[in-house]
């Protein structure tokens, strides 16, 4: 066997996963080879290394960009944190999934609006009560917030202010989302001064609200960082 | 995975954490906010070194997501710690092939294990461990992160990439020399 192949067999030499023969020749080559026991204690403290490294969290908060991915239907909570810690969330949406969201969302608004109108039995549940988070960190979202309405226009404004800062297609595509997304609130809206108490009118408002959170949060946060 | 299971057991464990999976399991999101905080250095130490920092704190954001939608198939059978670091890492291989399948499209016949290392820095300079692993081919330093950081076994390596034991230890060894020499230790008279 070659020095080479020595050298190649020292890993497995190291974590003793040799058959006894093998270890025995490599072992002898080892007792008169300076170089191969010279290989052998780097790769050591390499592995020794290795096993001392020591766990680190990330630079940035990521904890509002998994939120935002993983709230709960008809659990909804609206988490009113300062604005510079949501904008440092790493963005995580394409163009194609704006506008797929966009226009997926227009379609179910009219069909649960119209659902709803058109006495479809599916929409005749009776209502749910909402859970409420007793962590007082947490304000439930009421459809008459005026915390949701302030977190809206501070976004809105700085969206609004750094809006130059994104490409020309991405505000085409953001606007045409956010049209959706009001478009969809406001018949949300105007349905539920007619039926107060329809949980899918309800539960959709909500989500339809949230959605124009999380996608003007990501906004600014895109133009903020920019673009 | 008795290894695994040693290097895991210290971040869990209390029975405030064990109180707080099933509550978060149950859909409390404050509780697992609590989860999430206790375990993130440890996830994303491990999703940085596998991925050499590419995209950590995306596939880092991706392992939370998919544990808040698999919460519910945790039985407790194995530390909660043991099961997720097992879907952590599963959440990476998963990205990997996905990058592999794409790459191979582009590239038809590489090795996949020699792709995307990154530039290999000049010899003179030592680099510490972790920077250093940022420098090898995907496979090498995912591999080495797994068996040499994390304590898997080439078997279970073998198993959750799918390639020979062989291929496993094969890499293990060139990623340890490949680091040896970025950590500056390779220039010796002796060297081969």
């Amino acid at each position: 066997m070659s020095t080479d192949a020595f050298t190649d067999r020292l890993s497995e030499y190291l974590d003793d996963d040799l058959r006894p023969e093998e270890r025995r020749k490599v072992a002898a080559h080892l007792a008169q080879c300076n170089g191969c026991r010279a290989t052998l204690d780097e790769l050591r403290r390499v592995v020794s290394e290795a096993k001392a490294l020591t766990d680190s969290a990330p630079a940035s908060d990521l904890w509002s960009a998994v939120a935002a991915r993983i709230e709960p239907a008809g659990q909804f909570h609206m988490r009113i944190s300062p604005f510079r810690r949501a904008i440092s969330s790493r963005l995580s949406f394409t163009l194609p999934q704006l506008a797929a969201a966009g226009l997926a969302l227009m379609v179910l608004s009219g069909g649960l609006v119209w659902m709803a109108r058109s006495g479809d039995p599916r929409a005749d549940f009776q209502p749910v009560s909402a859970q409420v988070d007793t962590d007082p960190a947490l304000i439930p979202a009421h459809f008459a917030d005026r915390h949701y309405d302030e977190a809206i226009a501070d976004l809105q404004g700085t969206l609004d202010a750094e809006r130059s800062k994104l490409d020309p297609e991405t505000v085409r595509v953001l606007e045409k989302n956010l049209a959706a997304i009001d478009q969809a609130i406001d018949q949300c809206r105007r349905a539920l001064q007619a039926d107060p108490s329809n949980v899918y009118l309800n539960t959709h408002f909500a989500e339809a609200r949230q959605r124009k959170l999380v996608l003007l949060r990501r906004a600014t946060g895109l133009a903020t960082t920019g673009g | 995975m008795e290894a695994l299971a040693l290097r895991c057991a210290p971040v869990l464990g209390t029975a405030d954490m064990t109180d707080d999976v099933a509550r978060a399991a149950a859909g409390d999101v404050s509780a697992f906010e609590r989860v999430y905080q206790a375990h993130l250095p440890r996830v994303h130490s491990l999703v940085r070194r596998m991925t050499g920092g590419r995209d950590a704190d995306e596939v880092t954001q991706d392992v939370f997501v998919r544990v808040w939608q698999k919460l519910g198939s945790f039985r407790g059978d194995a530390a909660f710690s043991t099961w997720l670091h097992r879907l952590a890492v599963n959440v990476v291989i998963e990205r990997f092939r996905a990058e592999t399948t794409r790459r191979r499209r582009l590239r038809e016949g590489d090795d996949v294990f020699d792709t995307i290392a990154a530039p290999v820095r000049s010899r003179d300079l030592s680099l510490d461990l972790e920077t250093a692993l940022t420098t090898l081919p995907d496979g090498a330093r995912e591999i080495f992160v797994l068996h040499d950081v994390e304590g898997y076994k080439h078997r279970e390596i073998a198993s959750l990439l799918g390639i020979s034991t062989g291929t496993s230890k094969a890499q293990l060894h060139r990623a340890r020399m490949m680091l040896r020499r970025q950590l500056g230790r390779g220039g010796s008279a002796y060297e081969h």
